[in-house]
Parts: C-alpha cells; structure tokens; sequence
C-alpha cells in the first residue's frame, strides 16, 4: 500500500480537481492514522482476504422492457435551465482548444 | 392544543371529522417552520404549499395522508424548488423533476412545507457540517446539544412539532440515530423497499430513504404510502407491503448482542433498555443474550468509511460547475472545476473524498476498498446467522445521548465507539429493515432502542416497535415539555 504523505494526498485532491489548506491536510493526515489502525483491526479478521467482496446488500433480480411507447424526455431548455452561462442553447465554458 | 401536534392518524380523523382543514394545518406548519430557531430548514415552501393546497381538490380524502404537512431532507429532487444538499456547490440549484417519495407524497395529498437540513450531502453524523452551520436539538433550549445526522433538520422538525413526519435518508444510521438523540421513531426499511429515484445518492449500495414520526403506526403508514416498485430505480424491490401491526409478538425470538450492551457506560440507558427487555418477555418474546465475534462489530466502522468515502467520491464527480449549481471563474475549463470543487465542499467532505480516492487507486485497492467489501460480506453473513435463528436484533441505538455540540469527539478507536457508537451501519450493509424507537432519557433528554429484522420483514420490526412503544407510553412525544 502507498504510504500516506502529505503529497500523496494532495495529488489524490488535484486528481479530485479541488484542492485544500495545509492545515486541512494535516488534520487529515491525523485522520489516516486513525483509519489506517482502524483497517488494521479489519486485516486481522479470519478469512478477510479470502472472502468474495460485496457490492450490494443482496441479490435481487431487476429486469424488464418498458412499452414500446413514445415519451417525452427532458426538453432542452429544462436541461439547461441551471447552467450558469448558456448561450444559443450551448453552456458557454473557457476555451478548451486554441 | 393544536391538532398539528397530533400523530398523522389522529390529524387525519380530525380532517375527516371537520374538526380542522387542511389550509389551517399547513398555515399553522408554515407559522412554525418560520419561528423554527433550531436552524432546521434549507427552504421554507410557502408559496408552494399554498399552490398545493388548491390542488387538494383533485386529490382523495379519504387518503391518510391528505392534508397532512410533511418536510423532506433537502438531498431530495423537488421540481422547481431549491435543493441543495446543505452544500454550497448546488447553490441556485432547483431540480425539474420530483423524486419518487415527493410524487407519491403529492399524489396522496401531503403538503410539503420545507426543505431540511441536512449533513453536507449526507456525509456526516453530527448535524454540524451543513453550510448553514448546525442544527440543534428541540429538547435543549440552550442550544448546547447536538440532534446528531445527516437527517438533522427532518429530525428537528417532527421533535418541535412543526410537522408529524420528515423524510429522511439513511446510509450509516442517519435516520435512527438522530432518532434515538431526538425521541423519534426513526425507520429504515429494507434496501429498496422505497425508490431512490431522485434522492442524491451518497453510497447507492448503503443508501435508503427512511423517515421520522411520532409513532410506530404513522411509520407504518408512511411505508404503506411510498413501497413499491419503480422502474426508473433498478434497485427497487417488486415485494409486497403487507404488515398487521395487530399481530403479537408471543414466541417472537430477539437477540440482544451482549457485545453492544457491554460497551456502553451510561447506566440509564443500560437501565431502560433492560426493563423494555423484561416487558417483552412478560408480553411471550424470547429474548436471548448472545455473543458476536467482537473482531466483526469492531471492523463495521471502517468497514462503512471506507465503501461509504469510495463510492461517495465517484457519486459526486458530477459536480463540477459546469452544469449546475455553483461556478467559479477560471481561465481554463480545469481552473473552473478546482476553483468550484475547492469553493463548494466543505472540508470534512474534501477529506472523505480523498479517502475514497486513495483507497480506490491501484495500489491500495487490495488492502483498502475491496478488504472492506469482503469484510462488509462476513459481517453480513454473521449477523444473517443470527437472524436465522431469532427474528429480530435489539439494542440501544447508541451509547449516550445526545451529544453536545462543544464536546470533546472522543477515542475513535474505543469499544464505545466502534462497538455501541456504529453498530446500527448492519442495517445498511445487509439492506436489513431497522427501526429506533424511544426507550428513556437522561438528563430530560431522550434515546432509543433500535431494532433491525430480516430482509423484507418490516412486520416483525414494526410489531416489536409498537409494543416498546405500548410500555414506554413514548407515542407522539415533543419537545414541548419537561420529561
């Protein structure tokens, strides 16, 4: 496992596209150190490592085809209508290319 | 004495008696949630409460729910009005549609009257982390102790009495933990019992909408009301709701994890949770102290950090200030992003999300996220053995009462903590129906017991609930008088 470093975290936080003070990091730094002897009490349960991790609560099986029905989906303008900056029914951003 | 202050089934007999309208319930609801100073409210609905109740005319009756006002978490999509997750990045954000529960709320005539607080975007337990600060206990006029979360407003809003019910959301124990701190009966039922479609989600594979009332039969009634199947959430459950809360609890076997009451000091709690034990027993319940394996409970706290951050990290990439909510300047579309991202979270939120993160990179997948979800499957077999044998879990829904807002957080790596503190997450982990009732108070301030049953058996939990509440006699209680 990648050691815990303060760097480490603060290239986790720009890969999150924020970033924090370093006093921030530091009070979560301490908070590594407390979820890392936490996760050691989870390393230590028989047959962890062994088990089949979980992903949902249980299985439930969900299938079905909706009718062959036409519906009316979002309309543009209810889309966009939270954006900050639209302009022609595009939301204006800084250039990306040239 | 106002007929607001009544359960939902006694409100709705006062509506059909005549004896009170709908308009003066909700202007009443109105009136309080405007006084309300316990910072419970991201939005008060008043224009569209009074919108909505001219739509009554359209609606049924003889619905329980007609007429009744109701608030909802503010991390729940309501078409036209605010909603924010008491965070700063969805600032001006106003959704154009309605979560499920708020339609069928609408559809059987409930009246919503106001957005709740809330934890920033559920990612919390204290009811402090909001961006409009914290929100506080109804039963501490001072303001000195905490209501818990991340459902802190909705919690507050039935303990004041400013509405009968409040929905909720639960992925930790965000519902019945405040429940136990505010004397509520606080209810989640089995994962996907209710549609999610609409509720941001937080950690999907935890996630449950849940909600607060005064009493196990409005509990009941709200579940009737929102159960069933949705398409539009492919989690939903096709099970039927059928539960007769008339049933007895004769022969009904309960566990009580002795590991849990073990760990908690408070004698009080330990005191009345223990005489609700022996009435269960007078009442024919056989109840049974048994041991888990004290390695598993101590693993449920970080087991639940560790796929809770994980997955909460990846659900809240979209926000980026591009398509709603808050935007900050940037020269660059990269600059936009971490300007907004930096601005809008909160920091407890900025470090869970890296906590998420660096347990999902490559290097640390083995030792982080995918230990905790197999470790998230022993405890879920562990605690399904023990209700293969016995029907229900019951214990105090936490150590203490509610905690106080100045107080020191106290070892994170204690027994207390980790054991009596956390125990509640198996609700979620295993998607297990689980119901906190109120059993006492300290200090005239209240706790609970929680129960939590077996998939799809809401019946078992809701008929044990309502014969706590049978003795206690703790039926509509508020945060109106002395205890």
């Amino acid at each position: 496992m990648k050691k815990v470093t303060k760097e480490v975290l603060k290239k986790a936080a720009n890969n999150l596209m924020f970033d924090m003070s370093d006093e921030q990091y530091d009070t979560l730094l301490e908070e590594f150190d407390v979820i890392t002897k936490q996760m050691e009490l989870v390393s230590r349960i028989k047959g962890v490592d062994e088990t089949t991790p979980m992903t949902f609560p249980f299985d439930q099986k969900s299938t079905y085809l909706r009718k062959d029905e036409v519906k009316t989906p979002l309309s543009k303008q209810e889309a966009l209508k939270n954006a900050d900056d639209v302009v022609d029914g595009y939301i204006r951003l800084p250039k990306v290319v040239g | 004495m106002s007929y607001l202050d009544l359960t939902i089934k006694e409100i709705h007999d006062a509506i059909l008696a005549k004896k009170v309208t709908p308009e003066e319930l909700v202007l009443e609801a109105l009136k309080r949630a405007k006084a309300d100073n316990n910072n419970a409210f991201e939005y008060i609905c008043e224009k569209e409460a009074l919108e909505e109740l001219k739509n009554l005319k359209d609606k049924d009756p003889n619905n329980i729910l007609y007429g009744i006002p109701f608030s909802i978490k503010d991390n729940y999509s309501t078409k036209d009005i605010p909603t924010c997750g008491s965070s700063n990045i969805l600032q001006g954000y106003c959704p154009v549609f309605d979560a499920t529960v708020v339609k069928k709320l609408r559809d059987a005539g409930a009246i919503l009257i106001g957005k709740t607080t809330l934890d920033e975007l559920a990612m919390g337990g204290t009811g402090t982390s909001g961006h409009l600060g914290t929100t506080y206990n109804p039963w501490d006029k001072s303001h000195t102790h905490l209501i818990g979360g991340s459902s802190c407003g909705s919690a507050a809003n039935v303990a004041s009495g400013v509405v009968p019910f409040s929905i909720g959301s639960d992925t930790g124990d965000s519902i019945r933990k405040p429940a136990s701190n505010a004397g509520l009966v606080g209810f989640k039922p089995t994962w996907g019992r209710i549609s999610r479609y609409g509720l941001f989600p937080f950690a999907p594979s935890m996630d449950h909408v849940g909600f607060f009332s005064r009493s196990v039969e409005d509990s009941l009634i709200i579940l009737k009301a929102l159960a069933g199947r949705d398409d539009r959430d492919m989690t939903s459950s096709y099970e039927n709701v059928s539960i007769d809360l008339s049933k007895s609890i004769k022969g009904r076997k309960i566990a009580v994890i002795d590991n849990i009451i073990n760990s908690i000091s408070n004698k009080k709690i330990i005191e009345e949770f223990n005489k609700s034990l022996d009435y269960l027993t007078s009442q024919g319940a056989i109840v049974d102290k048994i041991t888990m394996d004290e390695d598993l409970l101590k693993a449920i706290y970080p087991t639940y950090i560790i796929i809770s951050c994980a997955e909460a990290t990846s659900n809240n990439a979209n926000l980026d200030g591009i398509k709603f909510g808050l935007r900050e300047k940037g020269n660059t579309l990269d600059e936009v992003m971490i300007n907004t991202r930096s601005k809008g979270f909160c920091e407890m939120i900025k470090r869970r999300f890296i906590i998420g993160s660096y347990s999902l990179l490559r290097e640390n997948q083995d030792e982080l996220f995918f230990r905790a979800q197999k470790c998230r499957r022993l405890i879920v077999n562990a605690v399904n053995d023990i209700l293969k044998e016995y029907d229900v879990i019951y214990a105090p829904a936490s150590p203490s009462v509610a905690p106080l807002e100045k107080g020191n957080s106290g070892d994170k790596l204690s027994d207390e903590y980790l054991v009596a503190d956390n125990w509640m997450a198996i609700g979620n982990f295993g998607g297990l129906p689980s119901l906190t009732v109120p059993i006492g108070f300290d200090n005239n301030l209240p706790f609970g017991g929680n129960i939590t049953g077996r998939v799809n058996d809401e019946e078992t939990v809701l008929i044990i609930a309502n014969a706590i509440e049978k003795f206690t006699g703790y039926h509509n209680l508020m945060a109106k008088e002395e205890k």
